[in-house]
């Protein structure tokens, strides 16, 4: 053996050479479990320039760092998460703010407003001087949300109608909206797979959905509360992510609307805004009670929560397309950069560390069923406010199910029939 | 739209995605027979990292199974090769578990004629016979201030002396470095090494102390005092120790603090006198003035089994170190009596094998790590193999003997992976060789015996972070990660319906198997008005001795007696009734004789109604 070469080792897999080996794995997985909690410090960066609230953030495609925010003082700024700056910025873009943001293309940006105009602008690193927009489409009424079509020239706009308008024309070319709709449309989205497919949500508790090829609206949900945002899941093309005014976020597929897919519980307040990682697998919301979380797709509890103390209401929220961190937007106009997952170390990983990282990965889940590890490896700590509003919603509902338990347990037998959850959702179907 | 839903098909989410490695089978393991491996590179390392054959995921069909071809009938030929090929994988198993558990038992003295006997070996011969660097093991320390007593590292390499006038030294034995070495002058009772050969504590006259590898005067623990036996607990960091007056203390060796105290005498037990620790699963076993033996946990205040061993003192237990699967298994007592026993941990009903050593006295007993036994008594240490074969009264087959002059010998100890025994006495110690004693394939990740600085320093950093809990310590260390009991806890009164545990909601809505529940259940109304726990204790279990009188019909009967009357029981109630009336009759026909034939008087009604 030469000097520096790893001391040699030698291995005897007799049981009994290896005394207590459970209870030492137990051991090391609760400070495997610990240990996650100690490293786990998910803020990465904020990013400032906005002056009021930051409502809709937009990923450039096929880009890693390029995101676009936009506030309600109407100012668009594009931020480079990787360098940490500002690419550009284009302040006084509409009037009054900015309700709808998107990227049309790798070069361009489409936004609009309360001042009921689409501005199309080019994405170039600028200098002193304010840009001017490539074209601006005039609309008659105010606008809530836009989302561009994946291949075509085409976006569609949600205002108090479902319009598709076409790059080069001044006028929408299709007018969407469901016969009898008489609500404010708050967000659209086009299908990531089949782009011709169109969601919407509105103020009437609706959930819509549209083919731009038939030009028509083709099924429509009401829903026991409205909802906030929407996301078309990118691997699973009839999945849809909606987050709801009644703190869950729900996925359906679209084949069955009548029920979700799964409820997703942890949000004391409104859930603000939601978007699904490029994986499919996890994807992020924000919420009215400040805190942001991110979810695994089917796993309706326990996400990860991340909240600071000078966040506000988070009203816009994107996961990166590397899937490895979360961009914020809230009320206190900053964008923030989180990690996917709280305890990953960012930076060069050597093999050795990699190697212990995915011991303790292997640790954690092969005793997340212990009670002790389970407990580090579950409970999260939260902000005061929001811990006690979770306790008090807790309350109000356990009370609510006892009281419905005992009206039952007082009615003619089979007069009340419980009703399981998801079934609650939906209210009717139409179309 | 329907074009998106169609495209929905191909796709499903990972966790729901279909197995369909049955419709298109993929070649099996890899590459086909004919094509030969060249690949030099791998072809040397797939020794080392291939999964036995045994241990694949599935086994093919081995190649030499026979074929049953000539048998006509197609059932008898399936069922034919079915059995040989299992015949075969069986045999596969056992020689990659041999392979992988290193169980072969080599390196034992052999005797080649029927009349040759290996105890008739003498020292010098073996010494000739063994390799040099074998032959060091063989040593004789003359020293003063005896009788000594000795502790070897857990990997073996280092080794404690203690000399009862006060004379302490540790070195390590093999380069013959000397690290420390005191002259206390005071009475010393036992010395301890502790995490690893650099701090060792040592039972002296008034306390215990503990001193560092340059001999450093580190903690004086003066919660123990008089303390007679010390044990270190490895994985939990503890130092326990036996005073005479009686108690049982537990020190946690990384704070400093009283883990647990208990009173031993407290329980009608005797003074403690000999003290070892179960390596398996880290309970201290206590032997008592009074002959009984008693196992101790820091969580239970009391012993978690007490047995009466011995006549007298209990002289020295010893538990089982063995590799191979007997860790912790057996324990071997050595009474003032003159008995030595080997008891089986799992069952303590009566030693599996107990026998007469020559001189009664300070008997020793101690377990090698390949399962041998030494009992050094009587001016010679005797070392036999497979002491714990069940044969009553015989001793078990000798294997060794080295005679010792200078009595007493106060302590014996193998040397952890080395076939070496240390055995203290009155004029110093000596070191016999016993081949075949010691573990030789050691792991490096538990006790490695060529650690180096580096090494022991990692560690004991990771021993610190793995270190268990005190109070996880119990007879059965495999109780972690296993199932808790299920809950039986009525339900709370104010808790909804759809916040009830899973099991509680099913039964609830009748749907929860209790079958073992129920198979038991129906027995406790039946007993004869013996308290509740009692009826509970006695549902427990329904056994199948035949005892006394007709039990297999009250069985019967109170099987029957569910609630449920059905005439069939009624009948058979009856009968028995009848027969108890007849019986009754009999006896006292018998008792009174023929003048038993009284007239029946009014008084008679009140003695049926009675009865």
């Amino acid at each position: 053996m030469r000097r520096g070469d790893p001391t040699p080792t030698s291995r005897n897999l007799d049981p009994s050479m290896h005394p207590f080996a459970k209870a030492r794995e137990r051991k090391r997985a609760l400070n495997a479990a610990k240990m996650e909690r100690m490293f786990a410090q998910p803020f990465v960066a904020a990013f400032e320039g906005h002056t009021d609230a930051v409502e809709v953030l937009a990923k450039q495609p096929e880009s890693l760092t390029t995101i676009a925010s936009a506030s309600w003082d109407g100012e668009i700024i594009l931020h480079d998460l990787g360098r940490r700056e500002q690419i550009a910025r284009f302040s006084g873009a509409h009037r009054g703010k900015i309700s709808g943001l998107c990227f049309a293309d790798e070069e361009r940006l489409l936004s609009c407003g309360v001042d009921r105009t689409v501005k199309l602008w080019r994405v170039a690193e600028q200098g002193e001087s304010t840009p001017e927009p490539i074209s601006v489409f005039p609309g008659k009424t105010v606008f809530n949300s836009i989302d561009h079509h994946r291949t075509d020239p085409l976006f569609a706009t949600a205002s108090n109608t479902v319009q598709v308008w076409d790059e080069t024309k001044s006028a929408p070319i299709s007018d969407l909206t469901f016969p009898t709709s008489t609500e404010t449309i708050t967000s659209v989205r086009f299908n990531l797979s089949e782009s011709s497919v169109l969601a919407s949500i509105g103020t009437d508790r609706t959930f819509t959905l549209y083919d731009i090829r038939t030009g028509k609206a083709e099924r429509r949900t009401v829903m026991r509360m409205r909802n906030n945002a929407l996301s078309w899941s990118p691997t699973f093309p009839t999945s849809i992510l909606l987050a709801s005014e009644d703190h869950n976020l729900y996925t359906f597929d679209i084949r069955s609307l009548s029920t979700p897919t799964q409820i997703y519980k942890a949000h004391v307040a409104a859930v603000m805004s939601c978007d699904w990682s490029p994986t499919g697998l996890d994807f992020v919301s924000g919420g009215w009670d400040r805190t942001v979380r991110v979810w695994k797709e089917g796993v309706g509890r326990a996400p990860e929560v991340y909240h600071t103390k000078r966040m506000q209401r988070v009203l816009s929220t994107a996961f990166t397309q590397d899937a490895r961190f979360v961009v914020s937007g809230s009320d206190d106009g900053n964008v923030r950069l989180w990690k996917a997952k709280a305890h990953e170390k960012l930076g060069i990983i050597t093999a050795r560390e990699r190697a212990a990282i995915e011991y303790r990965d292997t640790l954690k889940d092969r005793w997340k069923h212990d009670q002790e590890v389970g407990k580090v490896h579950r409970s999260r700590h939260v902000p005061k406010p929001v811990y006690k509003a979770a306790e008090l919603k807790r309350t109000m509902l356990d009370a609510e199910r006892v009281k419905e338990e005992r009206r039952r347990k007082h009615t003619r037998a089979g007069a009340s029939v419980p009703k399981a959850e998801r079934k609650k959702v939906v209210l009717a179907e139409q179309g | 739209m329907d074009s998106l839903i169609a495209k929905a098909d191909a796709i499903q989410p990972v966790h729901k995605r279909r197995n369909n490695s049955k419709r298109n089978p993929a070649p099996r393991n890899g590459p086909s027979k004919h094509a030969p491996q060249t690949d030099s590179t791998l072809s040397s390392i797939t020794h080392q990292t291939a999964l036995p054959r045994s241990l694949r995921p599935s086994s093919p069909l081995p190649e030499n199974a026979p074929t049953h071809n000539h048998v006509p009938n197609k059932k008898l030929r399936a069922e034919l090769s079915r059995q040989s090929a299992q015949s075969i994988r069986r045999k596969q198993l056992i020689e990659d578990a041999a392979e992988l558990l290193l169980v072969d038992d080599a390196g034992k003295m052999e005797v080649e004629g029927e009349m040759e006997r290996t105890w008739r070996m003498t020292q010098e011969e073996i010494c000739r016979e063994a390799g040099a660097e074998a032959a060091k093991g063989r040593r004789e320390w003359k020293l003063d201030g005896g009788p000594y007593r000795a502790r070897y590292t857990r990997n073996g390499r280092h080794i404690a002396v203690m000399g009862r006038k006060g004379h302490v030294a540790t070195f390590d034995w093999q380069t013959g470095t000397l690290h420390t070495e005191l002259q206390l002058q005071e009475t010393c009772r036992d010395i301890a090494f502790l995490h690893s050969h650099t701090h060792f504590a040592v039972a002296q006259q008034k306390h215990v102390f503990v001193y560092d590898q340059d001999g450093v005067e580190l903690h004086k623990l003066k919660s123990h005092v008089e303390a007679t036996r010390l044990e270190y607990l490895d994985y939990h960091w503890l130092l326990a120790s036996i005073s005479t007056a009686g108690h049982l203390q537990y020190l946690d060796a990384t704070n400093g603090q009283i883990v647990a105290v208990h009173q031993t005498t407290r329980h009608k037990l005797g003074t403690p006198i000999s003290m070892t620790k179960n390596p398996h699963n880290a309970v201290i076993h206590l032997g008592h003035q009074n002959g009984v033996v008693s196992l101790w946990t820091p969580n239970l205040p009391h012993p978690a089994v007490r047995l009466l061993a011995h006549l007298g003192p209990v002289q020295s237990v010893s538990v089982s170190i063995g590799s191979q699967g007997e860790g912790g298994r057996y324990m071997a007592t050595a009474g003032k009596d003159g008995m030595v026993k080997v008891w089986d941990c799992r069952n303590w009903k009566g030693a599996v094998r107990s026998w007469r050593v020559r001189s009664a006295g300070d008997a020793e007993v101690e377990f090698s790590q390949r399962g041998m036994l030494a009992v050094a008594s009587g001016g010679s240490v005797n070392v036999y193999t497979k002491p714990t074969l069940p044969a009553p009264n015989s001793p078990p087959p000798l294997y060794l003997t080295h005679p010792i002059t200078h009595k007493p010998t106060t302590s014996i100890r193998f040397c952890p992976f080395q076939d070496i025994l240390t055995v203290g006495h009155e004029k110093g110690l000596s070191s016999i060789l016993v081949p075949g004693a010691g573990e030789p394939n050691f792991d490096s990740s538990e006790a490695d015996p060529f650690e180096n600085k580096r090494g022991r320093r990692e560690r004991e950093v990771k021993g610190l972070l793995d270190k268990i809990p005190a109070d996880m310590i119990a007879l059965d260390p495999d109780f972690v990660g296993s199932l808790g009991p299920s809950g039986t806890k009525e339900p709370d009164e104010g808790v909804p319906f759809a916040r009830l545990p899973r099991l509680q909601r099913l039964k609830i809505q009748g749907k929860a198997d209790e079958t073992e529940v129920d198979a038991d259940g129906g027995d406790g109304e039946g007993n004869d008005g013996d308290g509740d726990g009692a009826a509970t204790s006695k549902a427990s279990k329904e056994k199948m001795k035949m005892r006394g009188r007709n039990k297999a019909l009250k069985r019967y009967l109170r099987k029957q007696r569910k609630n449920v009357i059905d005439p069939k029981a009624i009948a058979v109630r009856q009968k028995l009734e009848r027969e108890r009336e007849e019986r009754r009759k009999e006896r006292e026909k018998a008792r009174l004789g023929p003048a038993a034939e009284r007239k029946p008087s009014a008084l008679d009604r009140f003695a049926s109604n009675r009865r």
